[in-house]
């Protein structure tokens, strides 16, 4: 409860952060806002590629059979900034992703929020003040 | 009640401490730096200003370009203003390092937070357009009014039946001289290496390299022409006066990321380089293009060298899969407007 105040605070200042929307790209040429999507998925592969980074996972469906999706993080230069390191994310983790599907309906995703199974947020990066620093270490 | 002091303990300590963090950095920012006008830039072996090293121009990241027009000419925040975006910038760092994911963070289909790079202090302008008084971009004349705008980039409304319609940006290809210097959510490094008779400045995302002779030499031919333009630099003092010509028109905009009405082939910029600090440049560009706006404006932010802020490479073709996945989403589009009339 004392964790869910102080992040429910915490969310609330975000909604008042006015969030820029210059990316790489338009999204809304990619991703439909009316295709949210919540997906639960093991690790395969990490593209640490320009001008995106991309994260592939396996999503089991409900006949237990594992089907691939790929999910559009931001540019390897930011992430690494951020503190995310190729140690962060390894082939066989399991990762929550929320976030909207292609437009397509293909099996890709852009992934607003991105946690691991026990509920760590990914991306959890250096701060601001310190570009340098090493990443912090998941528990 | 005693457990709930306890539990809101940490949320009022961190509060204070963030306020006090604040309150240093607004006096050390509104403050010139002891000795600063007595400050003496570094010169080269050779005798020229020193300008060399990484810089970024971060903290003026979501500063708009256009101000807006409720603020009229206020062109600088206020000390207690400044005071309460340092205490946002802040909280935004704090959030940064939640391990743990607020029950109702925002989602949506623009790029999440963790995309975002971050200033380290906050802007003092209100615009990156400081002239004119308004702050806002000059009309455009007539004729560039009819200019297309790739409909690939649009946000609001994308559309595209090819690669042609997106953006050179979003190709891979270029953001223009002003579209790789102003500051966007990330990839703003510049890095600055100076030889005798040159200055080149490699710019992060979209990988430029602006060589730029400071020799005294002439502009090439106007039958000359590229996506940067011609650079010819010269010291004024300890600043250095890029003057940039020799266009290819209808590229890129004066937006960010070189967004908006592409510019013409008289685009003419004249951009200044002063090191006012160790760890500071003021740059300025005074924008001038007879072809497309009805009169010239200036733009100008600093650039900071941060400990530990390095360039990396950025080979953006290598893996633009948005670019497919951009059409397909087109056509996906097209398909799901069809099915609807039917």
């Amino acid at each position: 409860m004392r964790k869910t105040l102080a992040f429910a605070l915490v969310a609330g200042v975000l909604l008042l952060a006015a969030v820029p929307v210059w990316a790489h790209h338009a999204f809304a040429a990619e991703f439909d806002a009316s295709k949210p999507i919540k997906l639960k998925g093991t690790v395969t592969k990490m593209e640490w590629i320009n001008p995106h980074a991309w994260i592939h996972i396996d999503v089991k469906g409900e006949d237990g059979k594992a089907s691939p999706w790929m999910i559009e993080a931001a540019a390897p230069n930011s992430l690494l900034r951020r503190g995310f390191t190729k140690n962060s994310l390894l082939v066989g983790m399991e990762i929550l992703v929320e976030g909207y599907q292609a437009k397509d309906e293909a099996h890709r995703a852009n992934g607003s929020i991105i946690t691991t199974t026990d509920g760590r947020k990914l991306f959890v990066g250096s701060s601001a003040g310190e570009p340098g620093a090493p990443p912090r270490k998941d528990k | 009640m005693r457990h709930r002091l306890v539990s809101i303990a940490p949320t009022i300590i961190v509060a204070v401490m963030f306020a006090l963090a604040a309150e240093s950095a607004i006096a050390q920012a509104a403050k010139p730096a002891p000795g600063a006008k007595n400050w003496t830039p570094p010169k080269t072996p050779w005798g020229e200003p020193d300008l060399q090293g990484t810089w970024t121009s971060d903290d003026c990241i979501g500063t708009p370009l256009n101000r807006p027009a409720n603020l009229g000419e206020k062109l600088y925040y206020t000390e207690q203003e400044l005071a309460e975006r340092q205490s946002q910038l802040a909280r935004q760092q704090q959030n940064d390092l939640q391990e743990f994911v607020a029950p109702n963070q925002r989602v949506g289909t623009g790029p999440p937070s963790h995309w975002v790079e971050r200033g380290r202090r906050p802007c003092k302008q209100t615009s990156l357009v400081v002239d004119p008084p308004n702050g806002r971009t000059p009309d455009l004349l007539p004729e560039a009014q009819t200019r297309r705008i790739p409909e690939g980039a649009n946000n609001e409304n994308p559309k595209a039946d090819s690669w042609e319609d997106f953006s050179y940006y979003i190709r891979c290809i270029s953001r223009g001289v002003t579209g790789s210097i102003f500051p966007v959510i990330y990839g703003n490094g510049q890095q600055i290496v100076q030889a005798p008779g040159y200055v080149t400045i490699l710019q992060e995302m979209v990988h430029e390299a602006r060589v730029i002779p400071v020799d005294g030499r002439p502009h090439a031919s106007p039958n000359i022409r590229s996506y940067m333009g011609d650079p010819r630099g010269h010291w004024e003092g300890n600043t250095l006066v890029v003057e940039t010509t020799n266009f290819l028109g209808n590229r890129t905009g004066i937006g960010l990321n070189g967004g908006g009405t592409p510019t013409s082939d008289a685009l003419k910029l004249i951009e200044r380089y002063t090191r006012t600090g160790s760890s500071e440049i003021q740059y300025d560009v005074t924008i001038d293009d007879p072809k497309t706006f009805t009169r010239p404006f200036k733009v100008a932010f600093p650039l900071t060298q941060e400990p530990g802020y390095q360039n990396f490479e950025y080979a953006c073709h290598e893996g633009n899969y948005a670019m497919s996945n951009s059409l397909s989403g087109a056509r996906a589009r097209e398909k799901a407007e069809a099915a609807k009339k039917k």
